[in-house]
């Protein structure tokens, strides 16, 4: 059973073929090429940009595959995003006289730990429950991944995400955009230091949400006050402030729900520094955490979300009205 | 072609020849602190054109320079002083700055919007290098498009076909480089979007309010929206205010009086739309025909609410909503770090 999936949630243009857990093909056109030639994760949004290569990008993906079944986000995402990948996947499956399968965005990232490459690597088996997390410059929520396709949200931010955090901060810091990889490496370089021990918002509280703009209004602060501090142990401080939140968040989740295996999936998750964080953690409770094999996939990629959808058709969870399938942006798992 | 081994012994008499070949626009395999690199005169054009043509690569893609020192990089691209202090704290380092071109190397080395990549590293052979030559080189590796980077001369031997092992000029060899990683991008180029300037918005007749906490924000914002709230015309919010003075907040606090109770930080999607209720975030528009594929004057349509954070980045689009919709301007300050200053201006 083969599903060509469809990912135009934000700045990326990215379709796969997908047969159970195994990536056939995955195409991403990633729009930096457009919008800029040095790289990085660019959210530029670029309506027109996805209507022109999107079908540049099936093609790509689609290759001699026969496909069975047609895959698509519906959200959460940029509205006019969304509707381009959502018109295209209509419009095959009308074409060819396909079923189609509405995916989540969120849900692909969870599952992300799990999509393996053409020849079946990694071989990873479910044990579920499993405490996942999405960490990403959208998102970041706290799930407990019951079962197959069967979530539950124990919390989320309630206003910026993490990987927004760390880019905000580095804009503060005059390092430019995208922030992620500078204030790794430049934390990196005082070996992760905490000179200035900056507020852990939402600590205090007693459930799991998270909440950062706090922290970028007293770094912002801190900064206006003070004008000498060396910029990299700025960077450590502010990225050990988001990552030990995330961390003690999560040993707050894994106490209260008694589940000790993670799933981490999001752009965040490329920090090496947080990934050894949770490593760390899951040791002390005797568990594992899991984190996208392949680096595609912890950026948006529509191989994940072909994953997801076979899981679907494989409990005939189709799209039943077609032509009303809509992008939902702000799309709850 | 010409290969020679450089040493902590040999150097000085190598860097000399290196300089010679790239004096005649030769192209150079050189060490550095990361990869193999393709070095050419980065202000010489035709040198430039053979580079592209050897790495197969499409034109219009830049291509990054290395520079010996500050004086270098000041004179190649446009920095402020506030720029200037951050990065003397991180060069040189493996990183890789972009910054607005001032044109003094070939165009073709620079990107669509005339910015220019430098690299000012730690590593002796490459510094020194520049010092005698006294101009930038370019800094790409020493591999073909979408093929894997050279540690060693013998890798790069193998890989390369003979057509293209026949346009180097010479190869300067240092052994097997240690496997660092890539230099990290630090995209300091400033957005071209326009700006919502103090004259564009009369703030004469404006209402000044001083809030104390988020929670009176939002108690704020709520009684400032249901002022409008029976307008038969779309409804445009702007806000202005820096990072963490609390836009998120207050945009909150008015669409909680609508029963709306999720929003979140629209920033990484540019918009997020609850029903009728549109949250926009400007922070991440770069360039102002970012502006035609949000379609907004699509969104202005009676009943339509639409709030703006980084709204003075709206000023491409500020006529449009002037013309169909009521236009809120909504000015958040910080007082103190607890306390904040609204102007709000009809």
């Amino acid at each position: 059973m083969k599903i060509l999936s469809i990912d135009t949630s934000c700045d990326e243009t990215a379709a796969a073929v997908v047969e159970g857990r195994r990536v056939l093909s995955n195409v991403i056109y990633s729009q930096i090429l457009i919008h800029k030639k040095w790289g990085g994760v660019v959210p530029s949004l670029a309506k027109r940009a996805h209507e022109e290569r999107i079908d540049l990008v099936i093609d790509e993906a689609l290759k001699k595959n026969k496909i069975d079944y047609i895959a698509v986000t519906q959200g959460p995402g940029l509205a006019v995003a969304l509707e381009v990948g959502i018109k295209k996947a209509k419009e095959l499956a009308e074409k060819y006289d396909k079923k189609l399968i509405s995916v989540n965005h969120l849900e692909g990232h969870i599952y992300s730990p799990f999509v393996q490459n053409s020849r079946g690597n990694p071989v990873r088996e479910f044990h579920f429950p499993y405490l996942a997390l999405v960490i990403s410059g959208g998102h970041t929520e706290f799930v407990i991944f019951k079962n197959h396709l069967d979530y539950e949200i124990i919390g989320a931010t309630l206003d910026d995400a993490a990987g927004e955090a760390i880019d905000k901060a580095a804009k503060l810091l005059n390092l430019g955009y995208p922030g992620g990889p500078v204030i790794e490496k430049l934390a990196g370089d005082v070996k992760n230091i905490d000179s200035y021990r900056f507020p852990r918002p939402m600590l205090k509280s007693n459930d799991l949400n998270f909440s950062f703009s706090g922290l970028k209004t007293s770094f912002y602060y801190f900064l206006k006050k003070n004008h000498n501090e060396p910029i990299k142990e700025l960077a450590s401080s502010f990225q050990e402030a988001v990552f030990d939140t995330i961390i003690k968040k999560t040993e707050k989740a894994i106490k209260k729900s008694g589940i000790n295996r993670l799933i981490v999936g999001g752009g965040v998750i490329a920090n090496l520094r947080l990934r050894q964080l949770f490593r760390n953690l899951t040791n002390q409770y005797q568990g594992e955490v899991l984190f996208p094999a392949y680096k595609y996939l912890s950026g948006d990629n529509a191989a994940m979300i072909g994953v997801v959808a076979s899981y679907k058709a494989e409990r005939k969870i189709f799209v039943e009205n077609e032509e009303e399938l809509d992008r939902i942006p702000r799309f709850s798992l | 072609m010409s290969i020679k081994r450089i040493t902590e012994n040999n150097y000085s008499q190598v860097l000399h020849y290196t300089v010679e070949v790239l004096k005649k626009g030769g192209l150079v395999i050189f060490p550095s602190d990361t990869v193999y690199g393709l070095l050419v005169d980065a202000t010489n054009e035709k040198a430039v054109k053979k580079l592209i043509e050897f790495k197969d690569r499409s034109p219009g893609k830049a291509i990054s320079v290395f520079v010996s020192d500050f004086k270098m990089l000041k004179n190649l691209v446009v920095i402020n002083n506030i720029q200037e202090k951050r990065l003397k704290e991180i060069l040189p380092g493996s990183f890789t700055v972009v910054l607005k071109s001032r044109g003094k190397v070939s165009f073709l080395l620079e990107s669509e919007k005339k910015t220019l990549g430098v690299r000012l590293i730690k590593y002796k052979f490459v510094n020194s290098l520049l010092k005698s030559f006294g101009k930038p080189t370019t800094a790409t590796s020493a591999n073909l498009t979408n093929r894997p980077s050279h540690y060693s001369i013998e890798s790069l031997q193998k890989e390369l076909p003979k057509k293209k092992l026949d346009m180097i000029d010479l190869i300067v060899d240092a052994g097997k480089l240690p496997r660092n990683k890539p230099s990290t991008v630090v995209d300091m180029t400033e957005a071209d979007v326009k700006i919502i300037r103090k004259g564009d918005v009369d703030f004469s007749n404006s209402q000044v309010f001083n809030s104390g906490s988020p929670q009176e924000t939002k108690k704020m914002a709520r009684k400032i929206f249901s002022d409008f709230k029976k307008t038969k015309k779309p409804l445009a919010f702007i806000i202005e205010g820096e990072l963490g003075v609390g836009k998120t907040v207050f945009v909150k606090g008015a669409a909680e009086s609508l029963g709306i109770n999720n929003i979140v930080s629209p920033t990484f999607v540019i918009y997020y739309e609850y029903g009728n209720f549109y949250h926009f975030d400007l922070y991440q528009i770069e360039d102002k025909n970012e502006f035609k594929y949000l379609e907004i004057d699509r969104l202005l349509k009676p009943g339509n609410i639409l709030f703006f954070e980084w709204g003075e980045k709206a000023g491409e689009i500020y006529n449009l909503l002037k013309s169909k919709a009521i236009v809120i301007y909504v000015k958040m300050e910080y007082i103190n770090e607890k306390k904040r200053k609204i102007t709000i201006k009809l």
